[in-house]
């Protein structure tokens, strides 16, 4: 018998399949399983969420920049609304300029509402959630995006 | 032929069936049985109930399901408390069970979570996200969370004992006043004052329960716990401890222990100190004298009692000697008792006081003489005798009239060892013909030469004499070998 | 043109799938003849260092129980879960024990992973050890293997390198007082010269501890050189040795076996016939499976198997028992984290890592023979096995060669014994330094219970050789011997030793801490 010739064989039976298969299901879920673990579960550092204190402090058409935490709160007639000052680009800080915010990176240019009048940025400066805290606090969650022109009333 | 692999397959199949039920085991328990996850669900419930107006409604659309934490870089916390007390700075949150509840008092009003974490109060593991862990009672983690009315101790992390209003710390107050009502400073050293006998405390807080000996303590086997009872019965707790039970209530242990944990040199970014702690960091380099009554009691009380009375001690196997006694100060000189204070009695458990050992200040030691002598005629009587004495004789005498309580040699026993070093040097001559002749009021020691049936003639009392000062050249050596030994607590704790 | 031109793009992109497919897979489906079963195995890079066919006895589980294959894939899943730890990690003394609380209480699946990493890690020191007893009881060593047996042996204490490594990791007080007694087993060779004067002149136990902690104490310095040793240096040499132990298997023939002897029988197509035998001078090789002009070679009946796919599910089957153990383990417990390493207390007792726990009771003798000069003996011992036993016989099988069963039972209640004995002996009375305290330590380094085991060994195993009159015989008394010695050595420290090291029945009796 010549092996030049061999016969044809057919291994595939209900265990073969049934073993692979499980097999890769444990491999499947193995990764699954693997593959969650880069994803952090809770954020290192200090909360976005910022609590500024009493809102009494901050008088009606006053601006307050907060460097650390890369936002700029105003209060108008209407209400407070906090615009983050992180460059909608490619995430620079921006400064303020004279006719509202410029950043240093790539040459974006904001209004003094956040939106675009100039260079790469896409969208307008985000506009963050402003709410209180339980104990009356002026929280602002960086996290959290709100539409423009949104006030949060005292 | 039959099939050589049948066996590796079916194998195969069971090994990875398993594989897949432990993986479905291990995310499941992970995923949906977690304390955390059912905790915050309670939550959501509560603020659901609660949410009447707009504000419960916003904090109910904010609410999320997920891991919450204050992390502190400064402190080098990573407080996770918050991920189960979810309400703790909710005011509606005040009738509700834990882990719901609002944190009691106004404390977080200028201790925010986010700027202080939880852990630099209450101890306790941070990272822990279940009960158990958190409490850190009988899992690995050196500092366990502190049972609420003992959280006290922590405040004086940031603020100065004193300048905090004493009804937010009562057990503290306490602490800090029967320590000095208990005379603790007697054997103890805090912030460089006190005695040798026992271990200083100035790092007490900082201690982790393997630094103290469990055995015969109930559980659960933390530090808080083994400072309650051993206040209660020190014996009972480290077995052989020289130190004496200081019979106190359980609130007043309670109070003990609090001051103990209060003791903890952390290093505590400026940021955070009240400058009230930072005025305290300068007193204490630059202390104010007490007065002598007051040194006297924090720093003499526990072995002298009030000094009256000579006492037999029965941790130290000796007398301890009255010395507040009228015949003392009317005999002892300013400079005998100086150097008794200063340097100590090399041999017995008197350590030195001077301020490079006990850490008094030269005023205090000045106050304290006068307190002694409180009392006393300024100008004892002292004779001189200027017969010279004979050593051999002298030791006969020693041998018949003074070694059963001296001791042989003087090395002490009933009685004060008078072979020692400093006695021999501060003694003068004056003093101890003085002390043979009108023996000690209020001790055991008698007089040699009553008026009306003297045991020693002046000869006899000048070769006493001599004999004595030769012992001063003998010891030497051994005296300051034997007082190491003596002034380390055998047998306390590791 | 440009038609043709546009229709082969679109026909080839019509291709896209199968042409990429082919390009991956060159078999393209399941194999369906034994040449194809062969092309399966020599088309893989990750197959193709089997051969086509392995011999029967290859695949019988009681001649190896899978140990070498479970040691690779315990490596395997160390090597997974390792990256995986990596990415939350921190190696600074400030860092690492927080970032280990981190993966043990948020990290999705953290918890879990740390655990397999851990329990692999001991299943693969644990899995090497026995891997080299089978080795050496199947006689698996000897000639041409002998370069294999060294190559094991590199293996074995890479292995438990990369343990000892990763046990410093985690920055508790486990870790701290493990290794600070570890790297002062570096620094005994002082204990010797300290004891003849010459450490001002040649410290060679100074300079291997500082170069294993970069500096005098366990600090940060040694944490990243233990963390490049661990993550880097030893995985490298270890998968570079691994691949060089799996190639040798191939080059030495496969696994040992006992040649077919002459007129023994095969399955030949259906029937048995009698084994071929091929003959010496001629040329077989790769023959019979390559397409081709060439003159086929019959060969005639053997006892193979083709590799693929018997070989495959054995492998397979081995590598998710591996998996599936290293689970139910992690599943239930936890891998061990203590506090925070502390400098100023103690842990006590400080144990090593298990497989450590024979040699640190040696080591509470004397630092240098128990802790570097008894393990170097043992080290170069099974080196030099099968270069002084060479005579062939008993290749393949357990216990093959004549009487050698006797010796090995004989061995074994010998060096029970005698272990036994003298661990009760200085449990009850002490050594030398109890009885003569100012006795010179070059007395306590030359006599100590651990001089005195290996001393008797070696006597029992000469007594052996005389009486047998068989090298081999005279290897297994001495293996046995050893193996036995470090099995319970390991076990009356780690059950029997208890707090300042003394002795207790159980651990429940250590006192409370």
């Amino acid at each position: 018998m010549s092996r030049l010739d061999p016969p044809r064989i057919n291994r595939r039976s209900f265990l073969s399949l049934a073993s692979l298969g499980s097999f890769f299901a444990a491999l499947g879920t193995a990764a699954a399983g693997m593959l969650r673990l880069p994803n952090p579960a809770v954020l290192p550092g200090p909360v976005r969420r910022f609590k500024l204190g009493p809102p009494e402090q901050f008088s009606p058409g006053s601006e307050t920049a907060f460097a650390e935490q890369n936002l700029v709160l105003f209060r108008d007639d209407q209400g407070f609304y906090a615009i983050s000052s992180t460059c909608t680009h490619l995430g620079c800080t921006v400064a303020r300029s004279k006719d509202g915010f410029a950043c240093p990176c790539h040459g974006s240019r904001f209004d003094s509402k956040g939106s675009v009048i100039g260079g790469p940025a896409p969208r307008p400066l985000p506009w963050l959630e402003v709410s209180r805290a339980a104990n009356g606090d002026l929280v602002v969650n960086a996290d959290n995006e709100v539409p423009e022109g949104t006030r949060y009333r005292v | 032929m039959k099939d050589p692999s049948r066996i590796y397959r079916c194998l195969l199949l069971v090994a990875s069936l398993v594989t897949v039920g432990y993986l479905v085991g291990a995310a499941v328990h992970e995923n949906y049985l977690a304390q955390w996850k059912v905790v915050q669900h309670q939550y959501q419930d509560i603020l659901r109930q609660k949410a009447t107006d707009d504000r419960g409604r916003e904090l109910l659309a904010k609410f999320r399901v997920e891991m919450k934490q204050a992390s502190i870089p400064a402190l080098g916390a990573v407080d996770r408390c918050v991920t189960c007390h979810n309400g703790i700075d909710d005011p509606r949150m005040t009738d509700v069970e834990q882990p719901h509840r609002t944190h009691p008092g106004h404390i977080l009003d200028k201790h925010p979570v986010d700027r202080f974490g939880c852990t630099v109060c209450h101890h306790g593991q941070g990272a822990a996200l279940t009960f158990r862990e958190a409490k850190a009672d009988d899992v690995f983690w050196d500092y366990p969370l502190l049972p609420p009315e003992m959280t006290e101790a922590t405040c004086v992390t940031c603020h100065d004992a004193e300048k905090l209003p004493p009804d937010q710390i009562p057990l503290l107050t306490a602490g800090m006043k029967l320590y000095q009502q208990k005379s603790c400073g007697s054997c103890h050293k805090l912030g460089g004052r006190g005695g040798a006998l026992g271990p200083a405390l100035d790092n007490e807080g900082a201690k982790t329960k393997h630094q103290l000996i469990m055995t015969s303590l109930r559980p659960p086997h933390t530090t808080w716990n083994w400072q309650l009872a051993h206040f209660r019965d020190p014996g009972g707790v480290v077995p052989d401890s020289q130190m004496r039970n200081p019979t106190v209530t359980q609130r007043e242990a309670l109070a003990l222990a609090v001051y103990m944990l209060s003791q903890w040199k952390r290093d505590i970014p400026e940021s955070y100190l009240a400058p009230d702690k930072i005025e305290q960091k300068y007193r204490a380099l630059h202390p104010t004298p007490l007065t002598g009554e007051q040194v006297y009691q924090q720093y003499c009380n526990a072995c002298h009692g009030n000094g009256s009375y000579s006492r037999w001690d029965k941790k130290f196997k000796r007398f301890v000697p009255a010395i507040r006694g009228v015949s003392l100060v009317s005999t002892a000189t300013r400079e005998y008792l100086q150097a008794n204070i200063e340097q100590g009695r090399p041999g017995t458990q008197m350590p030195a006081w001077g301020p490079h050992a006990g850490g008094l200040l030269p005023d205090e030691i000045t106050g304290v003489i006068e307190y002694l002598r409180a009392g006393a005629p300024t100008a004892p009587a002292m004779t001189a005798l200027t017969l010279r004495g004979d050593p051999s004789h002298g030791l006969s005498l020693f041998l018949r009239n003074c070694a059963g309580c001296h001791g042989m040699n003087g090395r002490g026993g009933l009685a004060p060892e008078i072979g020692n070093p400093v006695f021999q040097r501060a003694a003068t001559d004056e003093f101890i013909i003085g002390t043979i002749r009108n023996g000690r009021v209020g001790t055991a020691m008698p007089a040699f030469q009553r008026p009306e049936a003297p045991t020693l003639g002046d000869q006899d009392i000048a070769d006493v004499l001599a004999y004595l000062r030769t012992l001063g050249e003998q010891k030497g050596r051994n005296a300051i070998a034997q007082n190491v030994t003596l002034s380390a607590p055998p047998g306390g704790r590791p | 043109m440009a038609e043709t031109a546009t229709r082969e793009f679109l026909h080839n992109l019509h291709e896209l799938p199968h042409t990429v497919k082919d390009a991956c897979f060159r078999l393209g489906k399941t194999p369906e003849s034994e040449r194809e079963e062969s092309q399966a195995t020599f088309h893989n890079l990750f197959l193709h260092i089997h051969s086509v066919r392995v011999h029967v006895r290859t695949l019988k589980p009681t001649l190896t129980f899978g140990l070498g294959l479970m040691a690779t894939a315990s490596f395997v899943i160390t090597i997974i879960t390792g990256v995986l730890l990596m990415v939350y990690y921190k190696p600074s003394t400030d860092l690492a024990y927080q970032s280990i609380k981190d993966i043990h209480f948020t990290v999705s699946t953290g918890r879990f992973i740390r655990n397999i990493h851990r329990w692999a890690a001991q299943l693969m020191v644990l899995t090497v050890l026995l891997h080299m007893a089978r080795v050496f009881f199947t006689a698996s060593y000897k000639k041409p293997r002998e370069f294999n047996w060294l190559a094991g042996l590199g293996l074995l204490v890479i292995t438990l390198a990369l343990s000892f490594t990763g046990y410093l990791l985690p920055w508790d007080q486990l870790a701290y007082w493990a290794i600070t007694i570890g790297s002062n087993i570096a620094n005994s060779p002082r204990e010797l010269t300290d004891a003849i004067g010459i450490t001002k002149f040649f410290d060679p136990g100074g300079f291997q501890k500082r170069l294993l902690l970069g500096a005098n104490y366990v600090g940060q310095d040694a944490l990243i050189r233990f963390y490049v040793l661990h993550v880097f240096i030893l995985p490298l040499a270890l998968v570079t040795l691994l691949g060089v132990h799996f190639w040798r298997i191939r080059k030495d023939g496969g696994l040992a076996k006992p040649e077919d002897p002459m007129g023994g029988l095969a399955e030949w197509g259906g029937e048995r016939r009698a084994v071929f035998q091929p003959l010496a001078t001629k040329t077989y090789g790769l023959m019979a499976l390559v397409k081709g002009k060439r003159p086929p070679v019959n060969r005639g009946p053997e006892n193979t198997v083709m590799s693929w796919p018997h070989l495959f599910w054995a492998e397979l089957s081995v590598f998710m028992v591996t998996v599936a153990v290293t689970l139910i383990l992690s599943f239930y417990y936890d891998a061990p984290l203590k506090e925070l390493a502390n400098p100023a207390i103690p842990e006590n007792p400080a144990k090593a890592p298990w497989y450590f726990l024979g040699i640190q009771e040696l080591v509470s003798y004397s630092a240098f023979t128990g802790g570097l000069l008894i393990p170097v003996i043992v080290v170069v011992g099974l080196a030099l096995i099968p270069f002084l036993d060479r005579r062939p016989g008993g290749e393949g099988t357990w216990f093959g060669t004549r009487s050698e069963r006797a010796v090995f039972w004989q061995s074994f209640f010998f060096a029970l014994a005698v272990t036994v004995g003298m661990l009760a002996f200085t449990v009850n009375y002490g050594w030398l330094r109890n009885w003569f305290p100012n006795i010179h330590q070059l007395w306590i380094i030359a006599i100590n219970p651990g001089s005195l085991l290996v001393l008797i060994f070696a006597v029992w195993s000469l007594f052996i050789l005389k009486r047998k009159d068989s090298v081999r015989l005279a290897a297994v008394s001495l293996f046995t011997c050893f193996l036995v010695g470090f099995t319970i050595l390991t076990y009356f420290a780690t059950v029997h030793r208890g707090p300042n090291w003394h002795f207790y029945w159980w651990p429940s009796q250590w006192p409370v801490h």
